[in-house]
């Protein structure tokens, strides 16, 4: 929630509360306060049609309570009535006459000249791994898996080093062009790429994925995902046809030494 | 009185002569200080750890340029040792000072491996700019200290400044290795190399989004006044006058049409009345909107291409009654005519390492300086490989999402390679099914028109709408499309190519719906409403003049009626 628009709304009915208002503001406000709430208060964007089907059911909300009662029917047509009919008021009853179909022809006008959108595929990023791949003829489990290296990090930290080494020769001699040389998934070929390589640097990235996830999508590239990855549209290659098992496991090495992070930890069997 | 004023004008005197005593103090030490500028210890310390962790994959530990990545970069990552840096506020040949290494690292190279280092900060820059001046001994000798030169300001640009700019460009030769019309391709320009025995291009004058000294003309200017150390661009300090540099630096700068390359991912066919003729060549597009979409190496298969030389092609694409047509451009600083080429051609591992040497593939002699008196005339350049370009559509009209692999199509989804091999009077038609899976799909349906004209390649493929085999073209829909590059200076072929990923191509509709109709239409129904409302509501209350409205409830019409 947007705390401050929230909060800006609640002021607002607040004030017409204590500015004892017609039940016709009432109205119109309730339906922008709301429209409001929808469009700007929440952090996460409403969609469009979703928003619009939520304010067709304020709308007839809004006309069920203020057709209620004889009373309320009067109060809400009192100063509309009054709008249209007196005198003092002619000039702006014309401008406004006016005005709506001027604004509608606007809106018909944009609504035609939208720029043409190629059709969007929204893809999943990390889709689900299988639990098993095979790599140059060995199968990997990638659910009980671990990277063969990682233990050496307390067991051997000198030998560790040497493989997080060799996973920066790795990186460099390969993984740099769209990935980058600071991780952030801006290298040299990235204004020619869709979808855009990962950044390894986002906090919200390598510590949600365990080394094994790492592992079958480097092996397996792009044409590895299954069909909600889009496999047809990115450039990542399956580097099992360029790198051996152990190169592929000590990139991923270096890839979370490199930016200070941890994998994620296997999960704990279901109980 | 007046000794309390004498008193003051005394301190105040004397308060003057210490300032400048201050100053000159500051100004001699100032002076001292343009000697070497290396930092100091605990700087080039804390630079060496960063240049250990960012810098040496490429440029190597020892600054020699020779990184473990190097093999796979071109241009090739700078040797420290030799103190030639590209650029500099510096005179040729000359040093670069703290400020010009800073600035670069900050900046990067548009176009090479050298990316921007945004992530770094002031101090951080400061401390690796300190620490690459140890690798060359030039840093420390006070002699070499660098000295900038006058960069005065720029004057406005004008027509005449441009004509003016013209001139001089082709008097003093800049079009020997940029070419007339500055796309990079002179006569010299396959011949050129570096002081390193590497093969070097010039820079394409038309996309100065590649420059990669910056693209604001004042970086024209510099690169103008003091040339790139280490490569065949020279400086024109003593030969031009500031205003003559402007002047070209005005010409330079009309050259490109746009500050950046505006990459986009549409191209939109548009309709012609007139039946598509290949005779006419390139004039019947003028109607159709230009998109230009990035090139990138091929480096998904093997054997991978890291630095195509070609860095975009733009595309417009008509269709008449019967066929669509799209013409592909690129610019190519040495078209390969002879040859051939295929999208399939077995290219040997080894290429990947290396940079391309287009100077051993012709035999012809290098040129370091093409301004050198008696220089050899540039031998004809000829490789083995001729240029060529694809276009790939998918075989069927995707349904949903699903669209065949990027590149050459997978097993379940195969594409229509539209492959010109431009050693050849016509394009041919190949069905791609993966890499590994290119057969020949020759229905005769495909027609084409190729021609290379100073520096620039321009393509026309021809296609029925509805081909014999093959996804139709239909107004008003979207199309996957896809382009490939080879330039067979630089031994490309096969899988060793600059490609596209998907991009979309949108056959508009003959005639586009006017808006005026629809807007005309909503506006007169809305105003019936109101008025109707407006009617009714005075009709059944009456118009009323102030006041008559008083505060009680409406009575209901019915009873006033």
């Amino acid at each position: 929630m947007n705390i401050l628009v929230v909060l800006a709304v609640v002021a607002a009915f607040g004030l017409l509360r204590f500015g004892r208002v017609s039940l016709l503001v009432w109205a119109g406000a309730w339906w922008v306060g709301i429209y409001v709430l929808l469009r700007f208060g929440f952090t996460a964007p409403i969609p469009a049609s979703v928003v619009s089907l939520y304010m067709g059911i304020v709308s007839i909300a809004i006309l069920a309570y203020v057709s209620s009662s004889q009373e309320r029917r009067d109060e809400i047509s009192r100063p509309l009535v009054r709008f249209m009919t007196d005198k003092r008021y002619t000039a702006f009853l014309a401008a406004t006459v006016v005005a709506i179909p001027a604004l509608a022809a606007a809106n018909v006008y944009v609504q035609m000249n939208v720029p043409l959108q190629p059709p969007l595929f929204s893809r999943t990023v990390h889709p689900a791994s299988p639990s098993e791949i095979t790599v140059h003829d060995k199968k990997i489990d990638l659910d009980a898996g671990e990277n063969p290296f990682r233990h050496l990090e307390a067991s051997s930290p000198t030998e560790f080093r040497t493989h997080v080494e060799n996973g920066r020769k790795v990186y460099y001699r390969n993984c740099v062009f769209c990935h980058g040389d600071n991780l952030a998934g801006n290298g040299m070929f990235v204004h020619g790429l869709d979808p855009i390589p990962t950044n390894f640097t986002d906090k919200g990235t390598l510590p949600m994925l365990r080394e094994t996830f790492l592992f079958w999508r480097i092996a397996k590239g792009g044409p590895g995902l299954p069909e909600e990855g889009g496999p047809w549209d990115t450039a990542m290659p399956a580097w099992e046809k360029f790198l051996k098992e152990e190169e592929m496991w000590e990139a991923i090495l270096f890839l979370y030494d490199s930016t200070g992070q941890r994998p994620r930890a296997k999960e704990e069997a279901a109980k | 009185m007046t000794s309390r004023v004498m008193r003051a004008a005394a301190i105040s005197s004397g308060c003057l002569a210490f300032l400048i005593a201050l100053l000159c103090a500051v100004l001699t030490g100032s002076a001292r200080a343009a000697g070497p500028n290396m930092g100091t210890e605990a700087q080039r310390e804390s630079g060496k750890k960063l240049y250990l962790t960012y810098c040496s994959q490429c440029h190597g530990d020892a600054g020699d340029g020779e990184g473990y990545a190097a093999s796979r970069l071109y241009p090739r990552p700078r040797n420290f040792t030799t103190g030639k840096f590209k650029v500099r506020t510096t005179p040729n040949g000359a040093l670069p000072t703290h400020e010009d290494l800073v600035n670069i690292i900050k900046r990067g190279m548009p176009y090479t491996s050298m990316p921007a280092w945004p992530s770094l900060s002031d101090g951080q820059l400061s401390d690796l700019a300190y620490f690459i001046t140890t690798f060359s001994p030039d840093f420390s000798d006070p002699e070499k200290a660098p000295k900038t030169v006058s960069l005065p300001g720029a004057p406005k640009s004008t027509k005449e400044s441009i004509e003016q700019g013209k001139k001089l460009y082709a008097e003093t030769g800049c079009d020997g290795c940029h070419g007339t019309l500055g796309r990079g391709d002179g006569p010299s320009a396959p011949t050129l190399v570096d002081d390193w025995g590497h093969p070097i291009r010039p820079a394409d004058l038309t996309q100065r989004w590649t420059f990669r000294g910056g693209s604001s003309r004042e970086d024209i200017f510099r690169t103008l006044s003091t040339g790139l150390n280490g490569t065949p661009m020279p400086s024109f300090l003593d030969a031009l006058k500031d205003e003559e540099r402007w002047a070209m630096t005005d010409f330079i700068d009309s050259l490109s049409e746009s500050h950046d390359p505006g990459y986009t991912d549409l191209v939109v066919a548009r309709h012609v009345l007139d039946p598509i003729d290949l005779t006419k060549g390139t004039a019947y597009f003028e109607s159709a909107r230009v998109a230009r979409f990035p090139i990138i190496g091929q480096i998904t298969e093997p054997v991978r291409e890291f630095h195509p030389p070609t860095t975009s092609v733009t595309v417009q694409a008509i269709y008449d009654t019967e066929s669509i047509a799209l013409l592909v451009r690129w610019h190519d600083m040495s078209a390969q005519k002879t040859g051939k080429n295929g999208p399939s051609l077995p290219v040997p591992p080894e290429e990947e390492e290396g940079a391309p040497a287009p100077a051993a593939a012709g035999g012809a002699q290098a040129v370091t300086d093409p301004f050198a008196e008696e220089q050899p005339a540039p031998a004809a350049q000829a490789s083995e490989f001729s240029d060529a370009v694809s276009i790939q559509v998918p075989s069927q009209v995707p349904t949903g999402a699903r669209k065949p692999y990027f590149i050459f199509g997978d097993a379940q989804n195969s594409v229509d390679l539209w492959f010109f091999d431009l050693a050849r009077p016509d394009p041919v038609q190949f069905t791609g099914r993966g890499s590994g899976n290119i057969a020949p799909n020759d229905t005769g349906d495909l027609t084409g028109v190729a021609s290379y004209d100073q520096g620039e390649w321009s393509v026309i493929f021809k296609r029925p709408l509805r081909a014999t085999s093959g996804a139709p073209f239909s107004p008003g829909q979207f199309m996957p499309i896809a382009f490939s590059v080879w330039d067979g200076l630089s031994r490309e072929r096969g899988n060793r190519r600059g490609l596209t990923v998907w991009y979309s191509l949108y056959v508009e509709p003959e005639t586009v719906p006017s808006a005026v109709g629809p807007m005309v239409k909503t506006a007169l129904l809305i105003l019936a409403i109101e008025l109707a409302v407006i009617g009714w509501v005075r009709w059944r209350y009456g118009s009323r003049t102030r006041g008559e409205f008083g505060g009680k409830p409406t009575q209901p019409a019915a009873t006033r009626a």
